[in-house]
């Protein structure tokens, strides 16, 4: 009766007579790269390391970046969580959050009116933010768990709504049109270390959200996902196990709200309106669904393009694109991401399903050692589509 | 009391006219296409920047500009068909729902780019002036237009669904194959919902602009914020009943309005929150919708 | 104390009688087969059995606690296993992982302590996949261990499903046409792997089947479902040759009815119809 019964293979090892026909599996050579193979990797993650980790410290680094600069940095790095926290529940669940800003300005604003009104110290505050967006995540979860895809989705405009008019409109909250202004914990004042600071939080989150895929919830996630009939056969409660994405998602939201707050001078309730929740979106699924390298380069892809500034950078500047979109069609480059954004999303959709996650795949296996493939991440992850309705 | 009641009422059908023509809109492709058109007030809101354009800055004539807008967002309801719904319509409706809200975004974004030197526009009302003033209430020709089209819009809607070609989108609907197979084409009963949902958004644009000033986005989260409460009217409807959304609209526009009495004044955001409590509701109790037949069986 | 009895349960979806008072019995370590025309409830019974309904009247008792009321994955708790008509498997994903997936409640640790990541998740992760691979052994399936489901052919899956419902510790086996989509000689060696696995798990099962020759060899007790009422029970033997049943199934023509396997490709549309999930 109970779950835990001798493993049948104890039982059934002495002699094995079943008669289903056995299949051949294919071979597999390993494939090792050579060492001049291992060199380029080498040199391939270095490079990385030291655009993630060197060049906003401006150390090795021909840039100068300084203020506003590491103000783009740390955006990506919270809207990384913040793409890590909505591929949760897009694309883990397969439900729809268009009130996601409202996760991020509750944990913006608690951690906010924690630390300003009630002179609690960061690394208070940011956990108990953290507890108080998995907390409303749960509650609007538990409301609406028994509505699914569009229905759910409307549920969470409305909610984004409501929040940003209602929740934030409450001036002892948020303080109004004034906002509020945060400053930034001991230790990480410099806008360069608060950068470290967040890129900290990123890779937690990151473990969690790898920690998540690979274990119990992960898997209970991608069986209700696919089909919740088989995975409530499985022994898995659909219910509570929708709710655990809501509240991980929640949690990571709020935490990255909280990361934002300090990150600007000044928070106000206009910060977090819908088109926000829009831009979240398309950040996830033009990084590609389910991919978790994929969120991470959308993510900080949207997150530098906010106001051109990618666009106004060293690497751009030279080939002259900035040029190219200001004189040549007349777009300021602070209009870029607005009109840019969404056409990348359409074409995400009708022809690169997988999103950007899908076009580095051959990349990313490389740099993990395997063979270069330009075809690889096609067959497999392309299916993003198979969401809940 | 009672007077506020009624000022919510009269300020409520005119508000509610506008989300019943959005929400007829979604209703429609919904049935159509099964899309939950995130788009429908985008629509709306390029019509309605169109016309001014014709009619502000080309000096065109008012009705002509008016048309000029119509068509503008019905070639927007075409292409958007063409170039989003047509290759994902075997995603699935979330991916579809993102994928409009793709197409919204992008509008909103060449909106503000475009409007980039002077945010804020204002477009003439049809006719200047009010009819009446009730309670304090402007009755304005602009209100009173809207109702009636409104009202025009869904008897010719009514009528369109009984004509042959109205029958054939129904049948497409219902039984695709099927429809194929006695020669409806689905690509193009497919197209014609379009053009004819984007109508209706272009006409909830140009007849809801001209109350107040207007921005980019304005059908959409801007000053005549009507997708919210568009698609919760179509909800209301169960998504499929063109009366439901009708009356949907009018009732959300009622509720909303209800946010507006004084008892509620110290509320945050009261429109909103009543939205959203009244959006839970309907859904928790009655999932299938207000003004919907309820379906039998499993 | 019989392991699973069905008492008097009806079921009606709007005007539609699906069930009615249907009264089924299994005794421990028995292979029931249920047989009947297609849309005569037989999947509908299972989905009553396993939660996914909940019957207008009657009552589900598994080792004599009435179960009526529970939701699917508490059922699954119980030690009540089942495969699905349509192949139900996560198809996005592995065999493996599959399995994996299906030992959901073997698991020993909670979704939490996964997520954080402690150490002692990664061993358990470990023993969760040695377990899979067993399983998979022994069904002489660990070939295909990582492949793609989607990627398998139709027979092939109906195996790897009852990999899966095996890797959920079951005590109760409901399968639901195992032997859809096999030709006779697969399915007689279908049979041989039921038997075989009642002898090795001590399992119970119960199977619905088209395939009458291979239900009544290897079941104890058949029943025969017609119009959502239990038209016979009794010995294999019995059953097969109940006139009514012959009628029911074959036609009007009694003669030799193991000559033809009746064909059983095709799943009974109005019963699929409600396959969504409620």
């Amino acid at each position: 009766m109970s779950a835990v019964q001798a493993s049948p293979g104890k039982e059934a090892s002495a002699e094995s007579t079943l008669v289903l026909p056995s299949v051949v599996g294919k071979p597999k050579s390993r494939f090792r790269p050579t060492t001049a193979g291992w060199f380029a990797r080498g040199l391939a993650w270095a490079a990385l390391a030291w655009f993630v980790f060197a060049v906003p410290g401006n150390f090795l680094s021909p840039f100068d970046l300084h203020g506003e600069d590491i103000g783009h940095l740390i955006t990506a790095a919270v809207f990384v969580i913040i793409g890590l926290s909505l591929n949760i529940l897009i694309g883990y669940t397969g439900t729809i959050s268009l009130g996601h800003q409202a996760f991020v300005g509750i944990g913006a604003f608690m951690a906010a009116y924690m630390e300003v009104d009630l002179g609690i110290d960061f690394w208070f505050a940011v956990p108990i933010a953290a507890i108080v967006g998995g907390v409303q995540a749960a509650v609007l979860g538990a409301i609406s768990l028994r509505l699914t895809g569009l229905y759910f989705a409307l549920v969470t405009f409305a909610y984004g709504v409501f929040t940003e008019e209602s929740i934030f409109g409450i001036i002892g909250f948020t303080g109004g049109d004034a906002g509020k202004a945060v400053t930034r914990p001991m230790g990480f004042q410099s806008p360069t270390a608060y950068y470290y600071l967040c890129l900290g939080f990123v890779v937690v989150v990151l473990w969690l959200d790898w920690r998540l895929t690979r274990t119990k919830g992960g898997r209970a996630l991608q069986a209700l996902r696919e089909n919740p009939r088989v995975a409530s056969s499985y022994g898995i409660n659909v219910k509570a196990y929708t709710l655990l994405a809501f509240v991980t998602s929640g949690v990571f939201a709020a935490v990255a709200g909280a990361l934002f707050a300090h990150g600007k001078d000044l928070i106000v309730p206009q910060n977090f309106g819908f088109e926000l929740a829009l831009s979240f979106i398309l950040m996830t699924v033009v990084g590609g669904l389910r991919n978790r390298a994929g969120v991470v380069i959308g993510s900080v892809f949207f997150a530098l393009m906010e106001g051109g500034w990618l666009f106004k950078t060293w690497l751009f500047d030279t080939v002259g694109v900035d040029w190219l979109l200001e004189d040549g069609i007349g777009l300021p480059l602070s209009f870029v991401p607005l009109v840019l954004g969404p056409i990348l999303l359409i074409l995400t959709l009708t022809t690169h399903p997988g999103g950007i996650g899908q076009q580095i795949a051959p990349i990313k296996e490389w740099m993990l050692g395997r063979k270069f493939d330009i075809h690889t991440g096609k067959v497999r992850d392309v299916e993003v589509t198979d969401v809940r309705a | 009391m009672s007077q506020e009641l009624v000022v919510a009422l009269v300020n409520g059908l005119f508000r509610g006219s506008v989300y019943a023509l959005v929400a007829l809109g979604i209703v429609l492709v919904y049935r159509a296409t099964g899309v939950f058109n995130f788009a429908q007030t985008e629509f709306g809101t390029t019509g309605l920047f169109a016309a001014f354009v014709a009619v502000e800055m080309w000096h065109w004539d008012y009705a002509l500009g008016l048309l000029f807008g119509i068509s503008v967002a019905i070639v927007m309801g075409l292409v958007t068909e063409r170039v989003v719904i047509r290759p994902l319509r075997h995603s699935s409706k979330v991916t579809l729902l993102v994928g409009t809200a793709g197409v919204a975004t992008t509008a909103i974004g060449i909106q503000f780019w475009l409007t980039n030197e002077q945010p804020i526009r204002e477009m003439p009302p049809i006719v200047e002036g009010s009819i009446a003033t009730v309670l304090g209430v402007a009755i304005t020709y602009q209100k009173v237009i809207t109702v009636l089209v409104l009202i025009v819009v869904a008897l010719a809607l009514a009528a369109f669904f009984r004509s042959p070609s109205g029958l054939a989108i129904q049948a497409a609907q219902q039984e695709a194959t099927a429809a194929e197979l006695v020669g409806i084409s689905v690509r193009r009963v497919s197209l014609m919902t379009w053009g004819i949902a984007a109508a209706l958004g272009g006409l909830a644009g140009i007849l809801s602009g001209p109350n107040d000033t207007f921005t980019a986005a304005f059908l959409t989260f801007g000053g005549g914020a009507a997708l919210l409460p568009g698609l919760m009217a179509a909800v209301l409807a169960g998504m499929r009943s063109m009366p439901g959304a009708l009356a949907g609209g009018l009732l959300v526009g009622i509720v909303e309005q209800l946010g507006a009495l004084s008892a509620l004044a110290d509320l945050p955001g009261p429109k909103a929150t009543i939205l959203f409590v009244f959006l839970l509701v309907v859904l928790l109790l009655r999932p299938e919708g207000l003004f919907a037949r309820k379906v039998v069986g499993a | 104390m019989s392991v699973l009895e069905v008492d008097n349960v009806s079921i009606h979806f709007g005007g539609v009688k699906a069930l009615q008072h249907i009264d089924l019995k299994v005794g421990e370590w028995e292979i029931v087969g249920i047989i009947g025309p297609n849309g005569a409830g037989k999947t509908t019974l299972f989905n009553c059995i396993t939660g996914f309904y909940s019957p207008t009247s009657g009552s589900v008792r598994y080792r004599g606690m009435d179960i009526t009321g529970k939701p699917v994955h508490e059922r699954t708790k119980l030690g009540i296993g089942r495969t699905f008509q349509n192949v139900g498997l996560v198809k996005n994903t592995t065999v493996l992982e599959n399995l994996v997936t299906a030992q959901h409640l073997e698991t020993d640790y909670d979704a939490f302590a996964g997520i954080l990541g402690g150490p002692a998740t990664f061993a358990e992760e470990r023993r969760l996949a040695d377990r899979a691979h067993q399983i998979l052994e022994l069904m002489n399936l660990d070939g295909v261990a990582q492949a793609r489901v989607a990627d398998l052919p139709y027979g092939m899956l109906k195996k790897v499903e009852i990999a899966a419902v095996l890797a959920t510790d079951p005590d109760l086996l409901l399968l639901d046409e195992p032997g859809s989509g096999m030709g006779p000689e697969e399915a007689h060696q279908l049979g041989d792997t039921l038997l075989e696995l009642r002898k090795q798990f001590g399992v119970t099962i119960v199977m619905i089947d088209h395939h009458v020759p291979l239900v009544t060899r290897v079941s104890d007790y058949v029943y025969c479902l017609n119009f959502g009422e239990v038209l016979t029970e009794g010995k294999p033997d019995e059953v097969r040759r109940h006139p009514e049943v012959v009628r029911a199934y074959l036609g009007e023509d009694p003669e030799e009815p193991e000559a033809s396997t009746v064909a059983a490709a095709d799943a009974p549309a109005t019963e699929q119809a409600r396959e969504e999930y409620v």
